[in-house]
C-alpha cells in the first residue's frame, strides 16, 4: 500500500505492538468480568485504553494522532458508530472521536477492528502525554513555515509508553504549529511548540505551563530557538523536571502550570538547563536522519491545478451567493496555486457541537476520497478539514456537502461555538453545556446576522475543568451549579491566538435562559458601539467590559 | 468513608449503580434486582440505605459504583439533582436516547 496522505504510515512494528496491547487488554476486560480484576485495580488499565465508564455508560475515546485520518480511518469510526454506539460519534476538542454508549464487552472488538486501520485509544486518558495535537491546515496552509506533523509524529512516538513518563503527576498536554499565526493554542497546553525554519534547519520555540481547568494560565515562553536536533531532549528534561517536582499530594496543583507558577518560568529554565547538562544528549539526538525517515512515512499530494481553476472557482463565487458566503468563512488560502482548505462546519443552528452521525463520517470518507486525496482533519474546533481541494471543484464539494446537511456558514463566527459534552453526558459537570450552546446557535443561526457580527468564539464548558475551552472563548460560559441549579458564569475577552488571554469574569452567575438573552444583548451592545472594521475583541480592548456588564445585566 | 447523603424534609434514597458489562445505569428494586428503570427502585430511609450499600456484593450483583440517590419520593421517584434526572431518564439533548420507564 502506498503511505497514506497526511499521516503517518504503519509499519509491522507498529501493528504488532498494537496487537500485542489489545491481547493484554482482552485479558484485563475478561479478568474483570470475571471478578479476579476489581474495579479499583481494573480502572487504570481501562483508562491506559481510553476507556472511562461515564454518566450512560462506557465512553470510549478513539486517538487521532495530531488530529489527521484517512478516508478508510472515518469509515472505520462510522462502523463503530454504527455497529456499537448508537449511529454517532463526537468529535471532540481535543482532535480526538468519542463514543459515549459503549460495553464492556465489546471493547476489546473494537480496539481490533480500529487496528485494523491503524488507529488506537491509547493514552487518550490517564497521568500520562496525550494525543499530540496540531494545526489543521498543516502542510497546506499559504501562511506555514514548517510543516508540524513530522514533528508532531515524532513526539507522539517519543511519547507513546515512554516508560519515565507512564505515570505523571496528571495529564499532559502537547500541541505543535509550524504558522506564524497560533492556531492550535500553544499558549493553553502544557507544553506548546511552534516550529520555524532557521539558517541551519529547524527551529523550536516552546511554551510552557499552560492551560485550562481550575487555574488557567497562560504558557511562558521558555526556550526561545531549540535546534532540531536537541528537541527531544529539551522535551525530555521539561518532563523530568515535572516529573519530579510536580504536585502529587493534591490533583488540583498537579499540572506542570502549577510547578512553572510556583518556581517562576526563570527558575523552571535552569532546572531544565541543569537536567540538560548531566543528559547523554547524544543518546536523545534527534538526527536529520530520523527526522527523513518520519518524513518519509508521508506521501506528498500532487497538488497541480489547471490553470484556470481560480477563474472557475472566482466565476462560481459570482454566480451563488450562498456558495460565496460558505466560501468566505468556511474555507482557508492554501500553499499551493489552484487550491484551498475547507473547513465542514459540524456546528448546524440548534444541533450539537461536534457530533455528526455515521452516514455523516460516512460521507465524508467519500468527499475526502474525491476532493481531498482521502484525507481529513479534526479540529480542536470540532470541526472538519479537507486540507487540498481544488478550487475549480469547491462548488460541486459544497453541492455535496449541502446534501448531507453540512455545509453551514459558520466557521469562525458566532454559532461556531465549542461545547464539553457536559452533565448530559459527563460524570463530572456541573451543569449541561449542549442545550445552551444548541439554544445560542439557533438564537445566532441567521447568515447574515452571523456575518455582520464577524470573528465572535463562544465557548462553553458544563465544569470547571474547561473542556470546552471557556477560558479562551472570546465569550466564555461556564457552568456552576447552584443549590442543585444550572448557572452560567460569563467571561469576556478570552483568545487562543499569539495574543492569548484568559477571559474575565463579567459578574454573577445567570440561569441558563438567562444566560442566552444577556449574550444576545451582549452581541447587541457590540453591534451598537462597534467602530468600523473591529472586531468583538478589538470593541472589548477598546472600551473595556463596562458596555457589555450593563448589557448583560439590564434587567427589562 | 462517605459521609452519608443529607436528606431534605419527605424526601427519600434510593440505590443505583452501572452495569458491569455495558456500563448501563440500573436502579435497585426491593427484591434486591438491579433494574434499568427508576420506576419500582426501593425507597430507603437513611440507615436502611446505609445497611443495603454497606452489605450488598457488587461484583455477584454485576454492578459497579454503587451509590445512592435522594429522591423525591413517588412512581417514579424524582431524583433531588439535575445529575441524577439526566441518569434516570436520559441525555436532555437526545430524546430519542430517552430511558424507557417501566409502567
Ligand atoms: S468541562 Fe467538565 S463537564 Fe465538560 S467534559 Fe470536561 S469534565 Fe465534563
Amino acid at each position: 500500500m502506498n503511505a497514506p496522505i497526511g499521516h503517518y504510515q504503519y509499519d509491522s512494528v507498529d501493528r504488532d505492538f498494537l496487537a500485542a496491547r489489545i491481547d493484554e487488554f482482552a485479558d484485563q476486560v475478561a479478568r474483570r468480568i470475571d471478578g479476579a480484576l476489581t474495579e479499583d485495580e481494573f480502572k487504570p488499565f481501562r483508562l491506559m485504553n481510553g476507556l472511562y465508564l461515564q454518566l450512560h455508560a462506557y465512553m470510549l475515546r478513539v486517538a487521532i494522532p495530531y488530529g489527521t485520518l484517512d478516508s478508510r480511518q472515518m469509515r472505520m469510526l462510522a462502523e463503530i458508530a454504527r455497529t456499537y454506539d448508537r449511529d454517532y460519534g463526537h468529535f471532540t476538542t481535543r482532535q480526538n472521536i468519542q463514543f459515549n454508549w459503549i460495553r464492556l464487552e465489546d471493547t476489546p472488538e473494537i480496539l481490533r477492528r480500529l487496528a485494523s486501520v491503524d488507529m488506537h485509544a491509547i493514552q487518550t486518558s490517564g497521568n500520562c502525554i496525550r494525543n499530540v495535537t496540531s494545526d489543521q491546515f498543516a502542510g497546506a496552509s499559504a501562511d506555514e513555515l514548517v510543516d508540524p506533523r513530522v514533528h508532531a509524529e515524532i513526539l507522539r512516538q517519543w511519547s507513546t509508553l515512554h516508560p519515565e513518563f507512564t505515570f505523571l503527576p496528571r495529564k499532559f498536554k502537547l500541541a505543535v504549529s509550524g504558522s506564524p499565526e497560533d492556531r492550535v493554542a500553544a499558549r493553553f497546553h502544557d507544553v506548546g511548540v511552534i516550529a520555524r525554519p532557521g539558517p541551519d534547519g529547524t527551529l523550536f520555540r516552546i511554551f510552557v505551563g499552560g492551560g485550562m481547568g481550575r487555574t488557567p494560565a497562560v504558557g511562558k515562553e521558555i526556550f526561545d530557538s531549540v535546534r532540531e536536533e536537541d528537541l527531544l531532549a529539551t522535551l525530555e528534561a521539561i518532563l523530568r523536571v515535572y516529573n519530579a517536582h510536580g504536585r502529587r499530594d493534591n490533583i488540583y496543583k498537579a499540572r506542570i502550570k502549577i510547578l512553572v507558577e510556583a518556581l517562576g518560568i526563570d527558575a523552571y529554565r535552569e532546572a531544565v538547563l541543569a537536567e540538560l547538562a548531566q543528559m547523554d544528549m547524544a543518546l536523545y539526538r534527534l538526527t536529520p536522519d530520523m527526522v527523513a525517515a518520519i518524513r518519509a512515512r508521508f506521501a506528498a499530494p500532487d497538488l497541480t491545478a489547471p490553470p484556470d481553476a481560480t477563474a472557475t472557482f472566482e466565476a462560481d463565487r459570482a454566480r451563488h451567493p450562498a456558495f460565496d458566503r460558505w466560501t468566505r468563512s468556511n474555507t482557508h488560502p492554501h500553499r499551493a496555486p489552484g487550491y484551498i482548505s475547507v473547513t465542514v462546519s459540524l456546528k448546524p443552528a440548534g444541533g450539537i457541537p461536534g457530533d455528526a452521525t455515521s452516514s455523516q463520517i460516512d460521507g465524508l470518507a467519500d468527499l475526502a476520497d474525491s476532493y481531498s486525496f482521502g484525507e481529513l482533519r479534526i479540529t480542536h474546533m470540532q470541526n472538519v478539514v479537507l486540507a487540498h481541494v481544488r478550487q475549480d471543484r469547491l462548488f460541486d464539494l459544497f453541492q455535496a456537502l449541502d446534501e448531507l446537511g453540512l455545509a453551514t456558514p459558520n466557521v469562525g463566527l458566532v454559532s461556531d461555538i465549542i461545547a464539553c459534552p457536559g452533565l448530559d453526558y459527563c460524570a463530572l459537570a456541573n451543569s449541561r453545556s449542549i442545550p445552551i450552546a444548541q439554544k445560542l446557535s439557533a438564537r445566532f443561526g441567521d447568515p447574515t446576522l452571523q456575518e455582520e457580527v464577524g470573528r465572535l468564539r463562544i465557548n462553553i464548558s458544563g465544569c470547571i475543568n474547561a473542556c470546552g475551552h471557556h477560558h479562551a472563548g472570546h465569550i466564555g460560559l461556564l457552568g456552576v451549579d447552584k443549590r442543585g441549579e444550572e448557572f452560567f458564569q460569563i467571561t469576556l475577552g478570552g483568545r487562543s491566538d499569539n495574543n492569548a488571554a484568559i477571559g474575565e469574569i463579567l459578574g454573577p452567575a445567570l440561569p441558563e435562559d438567562d444566560t442566552v438573552d444577556a449574550i444576545a444583548r451582549i452581541v447587541d451592545r457590540y453591534l451598537s458601539i462597534r467602530e468600523l472594521g473591529e472586531t468583538f475583541l478589538d470593541t472589548l480592548s477598546r472600551l473595556g467590559d463596562a458596555p457589555f456588564r450593563e448589557a448583560a445585566y439590564e434587567t427589562a | 468513608m462517605k459521609r452519608p447523603t443529607r436528606l431534605g424534609e419527605g424526601q427519600k434514597l434510593i440505590l443505583t449503580a452501572n452495569r458491569l458489562l455495558d456500563g448501563h445505569i440500573v436502579w435497585r428494586d426491593a427484591a434486591g434486582q438491579w433494574r434499568p428503570s427508576i420506576t419500582h427502585a426501593a425507597q430507603l430511609d437513611t440507615d436502611t440505605a446505609q445497611t443495603a450499600l454497606e452489605t450488598l456484593d457488587a461484583q455477584k450483583e454485576g454492578v459497579v459504583g454503587v451509590y445512592e440517590v435522594a429522591v423525591h419520593p413517588g412512581i417514579p421517584p424524582s431524583p433531588v439533582s439535575v445529575r441524577e434526572r439526566i441518569r434516570a431518564f436520559g441525555p436532555t439533548v437526545h430524546p430519542e436516547f430517552a430511558t424507557e420507564l417501566e409502567p
